[in-house]
């Protein structure tokens, strides 16, 4: 029995018949687990998890869902302007951010023979500013702006282009370059080689990256409001510090089903494009 | 030969439709702008502020990456991490149930439309509404951002898992149902197999995108960097900002390194 628990961590070795030594291979898998168990074990000491505090004081966060359901309907008119606002941010910022990624990626990609330390350096920029949360990215943007939509549009757009130039350039680096040197080898520019080889190749995948992180703004635009970026955020916080719970509600409702139908929305449209 | 060509020509949409298309969507895009955009000027103070905060970034504050107290850089990018991977792992777990409740494989159809309808509705719910709600259960901390973290996660992995189900072999399922099995050992050894290896990369994939948004947690209290990133930025401490925005980095970068790296491994194993 012990035997066997010491064999999970130290390899058997067996001696054959004609004198050689065989060591088994060492597995790796209970050495990984106990190192995740530690992890756990670590990391629930560093977050203070208390799941006996979760139980008796969990009936708070149904008490704040029944506050906030049924919802005060007549909020709409007033918070009609904040939603609107959120979705036209993102909308804009996922389009505008996407469409200058897009050339950026064709020229940090590797196989177009652009010099290195071109492509180096603006991919360790880009690194350093992909890492970072979009709300710093408002709150930059707010000392300079001020408040208003146009700051969070901004963010939005700034972190779009990261987003998206990252996703397509990995993707360019993947594709099929022999078009690209046929029709170079006819003696076209650069930009016309790119157009009609590389491009059929990558738009499907480009406008499914569109796609993608129009959704992952529409989500992300309402914590914009907390940093006077505008948008709905700001509404939100307004409500939570009145206490207007069943506005509140409204508010959650409203985006949470902007969420869904905008999904559904982006898995439609990524179906339709599959097929172009 | 020649009209065989010109019939092929014709045959393809023309270009013509293709910029029209474009110009009337930029010029939606630009109305949207005039109803929604108020142009702010840039002030000379924001100048100002922008030039400082930027010198700030670049000299950051060593009393603070040198501190090991809870206030200092380490032990706060060490809480996000934990926030982020307690989270994720959470999360996996209880997605797991969920995932073969979804799925029209392993329960009946009623079943299905049930657990994905209650699965979406809380990946959507809005994050920071969690996150405050949570607040005010727990008390602010790390575990209001923990449990957060489980909520949003949770969603996530559910709906990769259950494409992940959906996109399985058959055979050895039928195989197992053949001989007799029941849904219990149909899943130990007929599914899981095939999954772990999807699994485990999607909840390393999760787990680089929770770590990324552990650090705007602590916008409303729940743990993190992001308390004393707000507090920097308001109180204009840059070389503060500074020490914080690095740190923020080199943890992201670094699981996303490792992550990725496991995904590559378990992926050519195949």
């Amino acid at each position: 029995m012990f035997d066997d628990l010491l064999h999970v961590f130290v390899p058997r070795t067996y001696k054959l018949p004609n004198g050689k030594v065989v060591k088994e291979k060492v597995n790796k898998t209970p050495y990984l687990v106990i190192l995740v168990i530690l992890m756990i074990i670590g990391c629930c000491r560093i977050a203070k998890v208390d799941f006996g505090l979760l139980i008796k004081r969990g009936h708070f966060f149904f008490d704040m869902l029944s506050k906030m359901f049924p919802c005060n309907w007549e909020y709409w008119p007033l918070m009609k302007k904040a939603m609107l606002d959120t979705i036209i941010m993102s909308l804009l910022g996922s389009v505008v951010g996407c469409l200058i990624g897009l050339p950026v990626s064709f020229y940090i990609s590797t196989n177009f023979k652009i010099p290195k330390w071109i492509t180096v350096s603006s991919r360790v920029f880009l690194t350093l500013f992909r890492t970072l949360p979009i709300m710093v990215f408002a709150c930059f943007f707010q000392l300079l702006f001020g408040m208003g939509t146009f700051t969070g549009t901004m963010a939005i757009t700034v972190f779009t282009f990261t987003i998206c130039t990252k996703m397509m350039y990995e993707y360019i680096e993947t594709v099929d370059m022999g078009a690209y040197e046929a029709i170079q080898s006819t003696g076209a520019s650069r930009p016309k080689c790119i157009w009609t080889a590389i491009w059929p190749q990558v738009k499907g995948y480009y406008f499914s990256t569109v796609l993608l992180t129009l959704e992952s703004n529409v989500k992300s635009a309402s914590i914009l409001g907390y940093v006077g970026a505008g948008g709905i955020g700001i509404v939100l916080d307004s409500q939570l510090s009145l206490r207007k719970y069943a506005n509140l509600g409204l508010v959650v409702l409203v985006m949470t089903v902007t969420v869904v139908a905008l999904e559904f929305l982006a898995r439609y449209g990524r179906r339709k494009l599959s097929d172009v | 030969m020649n009209e065989r060509i010109e019939d092929k020509l014709k045959k393809y949409p023309a270009v013509w439709v293709k910029f029209v298309v474009m110009a009337i969507f930029i010029a939606i895009m630009f109305l949207l702008g005039k109803i929604t955009l108020q142009f702010n000027e840039i002030t000379e103070l924001g100048v100002r502020l922008i030039k400082a905060a930027l010198y700030g970034l670049l000299t950051p504050s060593w009393d603070m990456i040198t501190d090991l107290s809870p206030n200092g850089l380490l032990y706060m990018v060490i809480e996000t991490f934990a926030i982020g991977f307690l989270g994720t792992i959470i999360g996996a777990v209880l997605s797991i149930p969920l995932a073969f409740l979804c799925s029209h494989r392993t329960a009946p159809r009623w079943v299905n439309v049930i657990f994905i309808f209650l699965v979406t509705v809380v990946r959507s719910f809005p994050t920071i509404m969690i996150a405050i709600m949570f607040v005010k259960t727990v008390g602010s901390g790390p575990f209001a951002g923990v449990l957060t973290m489980v909520i949003g996660s949770t969603g996530m992995i559910t709906k990769m898992t259950m494409e992940a189900i959906e996109d399985l072999d058959n055979g050895v399922v039928e195989a197992l149902d053949a001989s007799g099995c029941n849904a219990f050992t149909k899943i130990r050894l007929g599914i899981l197999p095939q999954l772990s290896a999807a699994m485990l990369s999607n909840i390393l994939y999760r787990l680089d995108i929770n770590v990324k948004n552990a650090s705007i947690l602590g916008l409303v209290g729940a743990g993190g960097i992001g308390a004393a990133l707000i507090m920097g930025i308001e109180y204009r401490k840059w070389n503060e900002v500074g020490a914080l925005l690095w740190g923020i980095v080199i943890l992201v970068l670094l699981i996303e390194l490792v992550s990725t790296k496991i995904r590559k491994s378990i992926s050519s194993k195949d």
